[in-house]
């Protein structure tokens, strides 16, 4: 078949196709666009999701961005100034739709027959002991203290909310650069979803410009030391440029938008897309240098009847793994895993056409030195002193890497997922500081909203509502609840003097929370009701405020809630960012385990197919079951979570992994049917094949290495995680799978006999 | 020769600023006496209207008169039923912080309060309450635009601005552009406009009625916020022009009644 296709005028159509492909392929990334809005990552009929649309489509979407300042003394003249004028400043950007800080928070409260209405600050404190009587005040004041400022004064807060239709940067270098100007060099932090988008834009865009040069000079390098010939490096080097062309202008053209992960795209596709063009070319050059007069056609045809079975089988199983992510929930996953199976497939195909089609063109390069010299390098020793180990003390090993697998298998009870999206930041970033300082002074990070349906003027659901709010505060990890209730509790401790029996109570007549209500609204501002309550009043939530660092801290408040909801007349359902948030962790926990055992079946299905035994497919099954759970053990032991870019490694590991064993059993088998004994066989496989899949590996995680120059601290973790994967994978099929034949030689011994 | 030639020029223009200034200060302040506003009793309909046409209407009596230091108010409510009888006494002082009282039937009683804030919307409606009341003509600086005519009336076409920042930050507007009726003086539309120029509320005022005092009152206002799509509508059901009314008629005792 190859002989036919590598004849003109076939072989020109085999070159220019790919070029022509390539090329119009470019066209749809004008139109590149980086989405870092994670809740667009999960699917839109996600519950959670349609819960809140249904919220904020009565109460208005909310997507502040949170600035807290930080000085000895927040109550010091200088900062009050200074975040007056900031307030000031903001209020008067066109950009920017309302700002809450301490500076328009209110002190209501009711003193001698009087109900006092004031700003908390009226007046800025001119000497100490003003000062003082202003910290008492605000000691007081539940409208301003722990919500605006730290319980210990060294921190306020300003809440921004942005007016519609301006960019997430318009509304960051609008608020960033009011608060530089009057700030100055005092600490301050930002915070807040849109921040967090801002800041994954800018840092993932900034990955792809300069990630995929640096990956693909690395590429480069890489290929010229290994095969020191212009062909060596050029060939699989397009192959990797149109593939991984391909994929990136697949996106736009499948409708897609770039994710914070779709930045692994382009590393993964350089990574891998060489794999297959290396065993063309290697295999040139080695029938190049031992076969002195073959033509060039020859040496073409031959070096792709050695190596096309073992690169198809191992380019299946890698897209295999990778498609395996289809059935993630999480759309980024899943898409990563539709365009890079695409982009493997069409490596797969260059290789075995489109190098051969170019290569067989061309004069016979010179016969590469390493092919002339018998010199032994690092890796071959090191492989050689492994083969004897393996074959002498296979026992040891195998109890070895039983021991590693135990340790690591506890590791995965510590295992946790990711609920705090600012993770995906280093930890002396900005959002990570004020994250810590929230959590810690402002009652958390998180917010769940929850909806109450009737009557809302009538007592028994303002009682609902107020029985929702107490039970709440009485955990630890809530910081505030706010609603109808608190408010209209407010204004009954400012319109009734303390002895009054109506002090501090909700009413028990409808007309008098009706009257409350008006009275709020002739003198109040009216749109600090349509936080709380509908326009007709039949509609109202509960806002709670709350930390958590982990799925069961969320889970404690979550359930409580739910429980209170079940038993409830009025309460209806919970909604909000930090559900949705939750749901994303658990679709990252479902996404995982059914990537991996869809990756798992097709490759022991794959394994099963090619070795003709299903024994031999469970057994090439072990490196990707040891790697797995040490994968996992060491993310548990380490304190790594499991978040959307880490939940895609095992997946791409076992994919790209699988192929070391599949190599590594073809020779043993091959060796086996040339009569050699299987200590023979092992050893011929590790010192000859073994350092191919050993280069080839180490090209791999040189690839995957360039995510450590990135700016998102996950694709960091991520390029660690799969190196250390792919490491595993290479010694468990260097060493474990030896140990393991030495010890059962009946696994693939018994199968060739069969086989033949 | 050359220098009187540009002194002329710019004393013109100067003198041409100037008469523009009086002018549209002339036809404000005249715009402004041909409206009742010293003393009434007026029952009216408040309509609110969130964006998507959903309509909450409250019945108001409304007393107010202007008092040598204060201009003072009673505000009570005839109905929905759940609010009737609720009610607000405001002194409105030109130089401090407003008096107020509440009474709140269900508490049966007349609170005091102190505020040193001041809601800027007039009972919860799109309307303001500098909307209500009269502007301090001396915080402002006013010009005339064009002529306009529009259904076959002319109107003057003035443009108002706030004198100092501070201003701007109490009153929430840059600009506003008021169309004032040619013959009768009387005030048809208002547009006011944020700092981006964009156009952020619309009041109209219609069915102008003239009164016994020579002085005419619109029976209907309409303020639409052309930034949420949310309207208000202020429709008088009853007017008295009574400038016979005593300052003890506003009292608490008055307010619980």
């Amino acid at each position: 078949m190859f002989k036919k296709l590598l004849t003109k005028p076939y072989r020109y159509f085999l070159i220019i196709i790919p070029i022509l492909i390539f090329l119009g392929f470019l066209i749809p990334l004008r139109n590149i666009r980086i989405n870092p809005d994670m809740t667009r990552y999960l699917p839109q009929e996600t519950e959670s999701k349609l819960n809140l649309e249904k919220i904020e489509e009565i109460f208005g979407h909310n997507d502040p961005i949170i600035v807290i300042f930080e000085a000895d003394d927040i109550l010091e003249r200088e900062s009050l100034e200074k975040i007056s004028a900031i307030h000031d400043s903001l209020t008067e950007s066109a950009i920017i739709s309302d700002v809450m800080s301490i500076f328009n928070t209110k002190n209501i409260r009711g003193e001698d027959g009087f109900m006092l209405v004031d700003p908390a600050i009226k007046d800025i404190p001119e000497d100490k002991a003003q000062k003082e009587e202003l910290r008492k005040e605000i000691k007081n004041n539940p409208l301003a203290y722990k919500l605006f400022v730290s319980e210990d004064f060294r921190y306020s807060v300003m809440i921004i909310n942005p007016e519609k239709g301006y960019s997430d940067s318009e509304i960051i270098n609008t608020t960033k650069n009011i608060v530089n100007s009057i700030w100055g060099n005092e600490k301050y932090y930002m915070s807040g979803m849109l921040y967090l988008r801002e800041e994954i834009q800018q840092k993932a865009m900034q990955d792809l410009v300069i990630l995929m040069p640096i990956a693909l000079l690395v590429m480069i390098i890489f290929l010229y030391f290994s095969f020191r010939e212009k062909r060596g490096v050029i060939l699989p080097m397009l192959v990797v440029v149109i593939s991984t062309g391909v994929s990136m202008g697949l996106m736009p053209l499948l409708g897609y938008e770039f994710s914070i992960i779709a930045v692994l795209i382009p590393i993964l596709m350089i990574s891998v897309a060489n794999n297959y063009g290396v065993h063309i070319v290697s295999k040139y050059q080695e029938l190049n240098a031992t076969n002195p007069n073959a033509s060039m056609e020859q040496i073409v045809l031959e070096s792709l009847r050695c190596v096309a079975n073992p690169v198809i089988l191992t380019g299946l199983t890698t897209i295999a793994g990778v498609l395996g992510l289809i059935v993630h929930i999480m759309l980024p996953a899943k898409q990563t895993g539709i365009v890079c199976s695409i982009g493997i497939s069409l490596a797969l195909i260059l290789s075995l056409c489109f190098i051969p089609a170019i290569l067989i063109g061309m004069k016979k390069g010179k016969v590469n030195r390493s092919f002339k010299e018998k010199s032994r390098t690092v890796i071959d020793k090191i492989l050689y002193y492994m083969a004897n180990v393996t074959v002498n003390k296979p026992k040891r090993i195998i109890i070895i890497f039983l021991v590693i697998f135990l340790i690591s298998f506890v590791g995965i009870f510590r295992l946790n997922v990711s609920i705090n999206n600012e993770k995906m930041m280093s930890k002396s970033h900005d959002i990570r500081r004020s994250t810590d300082i929230i959590n810690k002074h402002f009652g958390g990070t998180k917010y769940i909203s929850v909806l109450f349906e009737g009557d809302i003027k009538d007592p028994a659901v303002i009682d609902e509502m107020n029985e929702l709010e107490q039970l709440l505060k009485s955990k630890e990890q809530t910081g505030s609840v706010t609603s109808l209730s608190s408010i209209i509790r407010i204004m009954s401790k400012a319109l009734n003097d303390k002895n009054d029996e109506a002090y501090d109570k909700i009413p028990d007549s409808r007309e008098a929370i009706a009257q409350y209500i008006e009275f709020y609204n002739m003198s109040g501002n009216p749109e600090d009701f349509e936080k709380f309550v509908d326009f007709n009043y039949t509609k109202a939530i509960v806002n709670v405020q709350f930390k958590a660092e982990n799925i069961k801290e969320y889970n404690s408040i979550l359930n409580e809630i739910q429980k209170f909801c079940d038993n409830s007349k009025y309460a209806k359902y919970q909604a909000g960012i930090s559900i949705v948030e939750k749901d994303m962790a658990m679709s990252i926990i479902n996404g995982q385990i059914y990537s991996l055992i869809l990756a798992m079946i097709t490759i022991i299905l794959l394994l099963w197919l090619i070795f003709r035994s299903f024994r031999t497919g469970l057994l090439g099954t072990i490196p990707l079951v040891f790697t797995i759970v040490c994968n996992f053990g060491l993310m548990g032991w380490a304190g790594i979570e499991l978040d959307i870019a880490t939940s895609l490694l095992s997946s791409i590991a076992l994919g790209i992994g699988i192929d070391y064993t599949i190599h590594l059993f073809w020779r043993i088998k091959l060796e086996i049917e040339n009569k050699k004994t299987l200590s023979e066989a092992i050893q011929i496989c590790l010192t000859t094949t073994g350092r191919g899949i050993t280069i080839n590996a180490f090209s791999v995680m040189l690839g995957f290495s360039v995510l450590f120059l990135s700016g998102i601290l996950i694709l960091k973790t991520f390029a660690f995680l799969i190196i250390f994967s792919l490491l595993l994978c290479l010694v468990c099929a260097l060493v474990l799978i030896p140990a393991i034949l030495m010890m059962k030689p009946e696994i693939i011994v018994k199968n060739i006999k069969l086989n033949k | 020769m050359k220098k009187q030639i540009i002194l002329i020029t710019v004393l013109s223009f100067l003198s041409f600023n100037l008469l523009n200034a009086q002018d549209a200060k002339e036809i404000v302040n005249k715009s402004t006496k041909a409206i009742l506003s010293d003393a009434m009793e007026m029952t009216s309909t408040l309509k609110i209207y969130d964006n998507k046409g959903n309509v909450r209407t409250r019945q108001v009596k409304n007393t107010t008169k202007k008092f040598a230091d204060a201009t003072k108010t009673i505000i009570k409510f005839l109905s929905p039923a759940d609010v009737k009888g609720t009610g607000m006494l405001i002194f409105d002082y030109e130089e401090k912080d407003d008096d107020m009282w509440v009474y709140l039937p269900s508490l049966k009683k007349t609170r005091r309060i102190v505020s040193s804030e001041k809601s800027s919307s007039f009972m919860g409606s799109e309307f303001s309450n500098s909307d209500m009341s009269k502007p301090k003509m001396s915080d402002f600086n006013y010009k005339l635009l064009s002529t306009e005519t529009i259904n076959g009336k002319v109107y003057y076409k003035i443009e108002t601005t706030c004198k100092t920042a501070e201003t701007e930050t109490i009153e929430k507007f840059k600009r506003k552009i008021t169309y004032i009726e040619k013959n009768t003086y009387l005030p048809f539309k208002t547009e006011t406009y944020d700092k981006d120029n964009k156009l952020i509320k619309t009041i109209t005022m219609t069915d102008y009625r003239l009164q016994s005092t020579g002085k005419y009152m619109a029976f209907k206002m309409t303020a639409e916020n052309n930034k949420t799509g949310r309207k208000s509508e202020i429709i008088i059901t009853n007017l008295v022009t009574s400038s016979s009314l005593d300052e003890s008629y506003f009292s608490t005792s008055n307010l619980e009644k």
